[in-house]
């Protein structure tokens, strides 16, 4: 007998005189042994992953190459396509392999991002509830909190709208696009799609995982998926997909960077003698002081939570002070120290920025390509971010589609040798500041457009000060021994914006890429070989 | 009323500043400041994409031969944010736009300011004055 049903036994037994009618139908969760959060609702953090073959086809098939056989999960099916609809989705299924958004590392829309075979993290606060998904850093926010959706926009995620209806999280989803499918067989919806998900935690490491689908232009009336998610209690920690990147990689589309990139664990760094860097040299600096009242959570710590933009200040095309070069802006400059306000750079990656700057290394810029920013440029792009504090974590979700989950209990940075685009980054409270401490860099990400360099090297503090309810004080210091002379800090604020985060799809709908690759070809073409 | 032009731009035009700072890529790699561009046309397509956006725009020249220009603007979400709706650019919209054409002389330009006939003139998704245009 699973755990849960001798947990509903026994409550049942318990409690049998005064609950009867309750306990007589089918397992329900056992509402007194749930794990419960601060304001009472069924606690649904932690990491999970589907329990099924949902993702090949949602309803029952036999195999196909790459695709197992497996029992379907629509509960009232077949789904009821409309004619028309019926053959489109054979259509789709006999072109899968380039027709699935998948296949090109596009975003999977909702609910199909929720039984990919890949695994997720749920995020609960009083007033949002956050997902960040190992596949390709994407991220969902689902706002508990009342506020209305948007009109006249639509997205590829849609937008998330949760109540709770008892112990169940009911979670309404609409403005979705057209271009998303709901598995690699090929089933598919239109704009007019609205999913109602409702999420029950029936035992401590299952979630009942429910979709209802409607969409009047493509079926003939509402159907519904449903599947259990399963607690991860193998790992502490989401790794990365970077779906679009490794693609890239592994087809030449993206170049490795011999200077930057990590090149595993039987080479290891070898610094240059210009490195003089020494923690004597960047002194710990002082937050500055608060100029109004500063939010607090319940247990006294500073509430950093809601939505913010950094004040750059131009620093996505240069770190230090710069003036206006065509359509480059200026900058005011964020480097604290050294106190000249430069970048301490060693010799080589002081030529190595000249030549970034070339518009045919324009190409080689990650971000150009949608991959994710790293750390700390993910900070200060002129791109908003919403800050979460549930309890053990910062989370930081970037409205450019990559996400920071910093967990605030103290564990040590993962084995060396796993290194990621955005590292691994734990947190500490110092007094009210934040203190972030990343690691395990890939070296693969630029620190801004214009190519200032960063390696895999590098090691990264970043603290985050609140100086009023509004403002964020940042300042991340870089030691990067195999590019840099010595340890650099910048600084700069973070202000609270009043919207919501958007979505930016940026592979989806990327058309810049090839005039760079234009541009790149040629230039290599005139050099020749 | 497709009057097709290629009009140098006053550079005091420059000093407005107005210049796109919600990127992610370099647009100096991929315009070219020697290359600016003012069109007349007719929207064909307004691709509400981020981070850039992009309009679509066909124009006829004086000997009656049509071009499709593509020009890119800010994202989607810095126009959102601004009030921008896709009521404002429908397939039709009669316009005068000008930026700055690609380095690989294809029909694609950098947006800077697009002129709506009913006078508004709408910056480009985002203006450099604005530091946090993408969040207002």
């Amino acid at each position: 007998m699973p755990s849960y049903l001798r947990a509903v036994t026994a409550v049942c037994s318990l409690t049998l005189l005064a609950f009867t009618a309750s306990c007589s139908r089918r397992p329900t969760p056992t509402a007194a042994l749930l794990p419960r959060t601060a304001d009472g609702k069924p606690d649904l953090q932690g990491i999970w992953q589907v329990r099924s073959r949902a993702s090949y086809d949602l309803e029952d098939h036999v195999a196909r190459a790459g695709m197992p056989a497996g029992k379907g999960v629509v509960t009232d099916g077949p789904i009821p396509y409309q004619p028309w609809a019926a053959a489109k989705k054979l259509e789709n299924a006999a072109n899968r392999h380039s027709a699935d958004p998948l296949a090109r590392c596009y975003l999977p829309g909702v609910p199909r991002i929720m039984y990919l075979e890949f695994p997720f993290q749920i995020f609960q606060t009083p007033d949002h509830i956050a997902i960040t998904f190992e596949w390709t850093q994407v991220h969902r926010t689902i706002y508990t909190n009342g506020a209305p959706a948007p009109v006249g926009i639509d997205f590829w995620m849609g937008d998330s709208r949760g109540r709770w209806e008892g112990d169940t999280l009911v979670v309404d989803v609409s403005s979705h696009n057209d271009r998303t499918w709901f598995d690699m067989a090929g089933n598919f919806h239109s704009e007019a799609l609205k999913v109602v998900e409702r999420y029950t935690l029936l035992d401590t490491n299952t979630i009942q995982y429910e979709a209802t689908i409607e969409d009047p232009k493509v079926f003939t009336r509402p159907w519904t998926i449903r599947m259990p998610l399963e607690r991860r209690t193998d790992t502490d920690r989401i790794f990365e997909y970077q779906c679009q990147a490794e693609a890239e990689e592994a087809n030449g589309a993206f170049e490795r960077d011999p200077m930057t990139w990590y090149p595993g664990p039987s080479h290891p760094p070898q610094i240059p003698a210009e490195w003089t860097g020494s923690a004597a040299q960047t002194p710990a600096r002082t937050p500055p002081a608060p100029t109004g009242a500063i939010k607090r959570m319940a247990d006294g710590t500073p509430n950093l939570q809601g939505y913010f933009m950094a004040d750059g200040g131009g620093a996505n095309y240069g770190l230090g002070k710069h003036e206006v070069d065509f359509l480059t802006p200026a900058g005011r400059g964020i480097v604290v120290d050294p106190p000249d306000g430069l970048l301490p750079a060693q010799s080589w990656a002081k030529t190595e920025m000249v030549n970034r700057k070339l518009p045919e290394r324009g190409y080689d810029d990650p971000t150009a390509h949608c991959f994710v920013a790293g750390v700390p440029r993910s900070m200060y792009v002129p791109s908003p971010m919403q800050i979460l504090q549930p309890p053990g974590y910062l989370v930081i979700l970037h409205e450019r589609m990559s996400w920071r989950t910093i967990p605030l209990d103290g564990r040590p940075h993962l084995p060396d040798h796993l290194r990621l685009w955005q590292g691994d980054s734990v947190g500490r409270w110092e007094g009210d500041t934040l203190v972030i401490e990343t690691a395990n860099l890939n070296g693969k990400a630029w620190l801004n457009e214009v190519g200032e360099v960063l390696s895999h090297a590098a090691r990264v503090v970043e603290r985050l000060t609140p100086t009023d309810a509004d403002t964020i004080h940042y300042e991340a210091t870089v030691s990067d021994p195999l590019v840099y002379t010595r340890p650099w800090t910048i600084a700069l604020p973070i202000n609270r914006q009043k919207d919501e985060l958007l979505e930016v799809a940026c592979l989806e709908d990327d058309q810049d890429l090839p005039h760079l690759k234009d541009i790149r070809d040629a230039a290599r073409a005139k050099k020749g070989p | 009323m497709r009057v097709f032009r290629l009009a140098g731009i006053v550079l005091g035009m420059l000093g407005l500043a107005v210049l796109p700072v919600i990127a992610h890529h370099s647009f100096s790699a991929e315009f070219d400041s020697a290359k600016p561009l003012k069109l007349t046309g007719k929207v064909t397509e307004m691709r509400w994409a981020n981070p850039h956006a992009w309009i679509y725009v066909e124009v006829v020249d004086k000997a009656g031969k049509v071009e499709k220009w593509a020009w890119e603007t800010g994202g989607a979400n810095a126009l959102y944010r601004r009030g921008w709706r896709k009521e404002d650019l429908v397939a039709g919209t009669l316009l005068v736009i000008d930026g700055f054409q690609a380095r690989n002389g294809s029909k694609t330009a950098n947006a800077v300011s697009i002129l709506l006939p009913d006078g508004r003139r709408l910056f480009a998704g985002s203006s450099f004055q604005n530091k946090s245009a993408e969040a207002k």
